[in-house]
């Protein structure tokens, strides 16, 4: 889910950025080092507000001032054991691949689908199989018509390290190298099932 | 986070610092992105090109998955739900997720059901129609 998370950094004010109100010019460094990473605490979408900056000092040598900020963050995490909505992406043999839009890395693998189920060659789609899932003897096409909610089973984390926003080695595209397995509930217009 | 517990939302186990944090309901964030985006549009020609695609893309999701648009019906649904004793967590889960019976309820926040806990299906029925009774007058 969506949290708000207090951070405190030091920031290094570019002089161009100088002629700018020092909030605003404060808020385009954070947005720079900040936005579309994924920290621990979660997936930074947003900053949300600056509480203080203190300081402006500007070391030797540096041709810029830097400040103590206090600000606070919009991050997007997940738990283990929420239930998030998303919608359908792709699926295989192996499972469902499910989206947030900003966060496509989500995988039901086959024995999370609901049973009973079956697995069957998409004929709208030679290259895919999807999943029809049985149930009271109605038979559900898992496929993009519907909002899925899902569990949280697990979330796992490249093995490689990511550094600090600086370094910009931290993937770019914003999606940041988490996936989730989890168990799949469908929400569909005659029936909820978790 | 302590290490040796393991994080588990469904009990409640998801680190001190998280249930202290304020958690935000998608129809809250998309209160503040939409807010963000207006300031941009103010300053901007372009705003759609200002925004990264973690910003639009977060947008549009919120937008999608709130069930609450109007800001008054979105404070409402935070001060009905802070009334029946749940965790921030627990209150953004139902928030978002908007379930209809009691039962439901329990299936997407099994928290609200561990020893200890005084939420009867009776004060969870209420509580889920205070809500439904929000999203009518909006």
């Amino acid at each position: 889910m969506f949290c708000l998370s207090e951070l405190e950094d030091t920031v290094r004010v570019p002089p161009d950025l100088l002629k700018l109100p020092l909030e605003v010019a404060i808020k385009k460094v954070l947005q720079k080092l900040f936005l579309d990473k994924v920290l621990s605490i979660g997936l930074c979408v947003s900053i949300y507000d600056i509480k203080s900056a203190e300081g402006g000092f500007v070391l030797p040598g540096d041709g810029a001032p830097t400040y103590k900020v206090v600000f606070i963050i919009v991050v997007f995490r997940p738990f283990v054991g929420e239930v998030i909505a998303a919608r359908f992406k792709e699926s295989d043999s192996n499972g469902l691949r499910l989206t947030l839009g900003f966060f496509e890395d989500i995988y039901v693998p086959a024995p999370l689908i609901p049973r009973p189920n079956r697995c069957e060659p998409d004929p709208c789609n030679r290259n895919q199989m999807r999943w029809v899932w049985i149930f009271e003897e109605q038979e559900y096409i898992i496929d993009d018509s519907y909002q899925i909610n899902f569990r949280v089973e697990n979330i796992s984390y490249p093995p490689v390290p990511t550094e600090r926003a600086e370094d910009g080695a931290i993937d770019d595209d914003g999606l940041g190298p988490v996936s989730w397995w989890e168990g799949c509930s469908e929400r569909n217009n005659e029936d909820d099932d978790t | 986070m302590s290490g040796e517990e393991e994080e588990n939302a469904a009990e409640l186990k998801i680190g001190d610092e998280f249930l202290k944090a304020k958690c935000l309901m998608n129809c809250e964030v998309s209160l503040i992105l939409e807010h963000k985006f207006e300031q941009l549009q103010q300053v901007s020609e372009d705003p759609m090109n200002q925004v990264s695609q973690v910003f639009e893309k977060s947008l549009q999701y919120v937008k999608r998955f709130s069930r609450y648009k109007n800001p008054d019906a979105v404070r409402q649904v935070r001060e009905i739900l802070s009334r029946h004793q749940l965790t921030e967590f627990e209150l953004c889960v139902l928030g978002n997720l908007c379930p209809e019976t009691a039962e439901e309820a329990v299936a997407m926040v099994p928290s609200l059901k561990t020893k200890g806990r005084a939420h009867s299906d009776e004060a969870i029925e209420k509580m889920l129609n205070d809500l439904s009774l929000v999203k009518r007058f909006e």
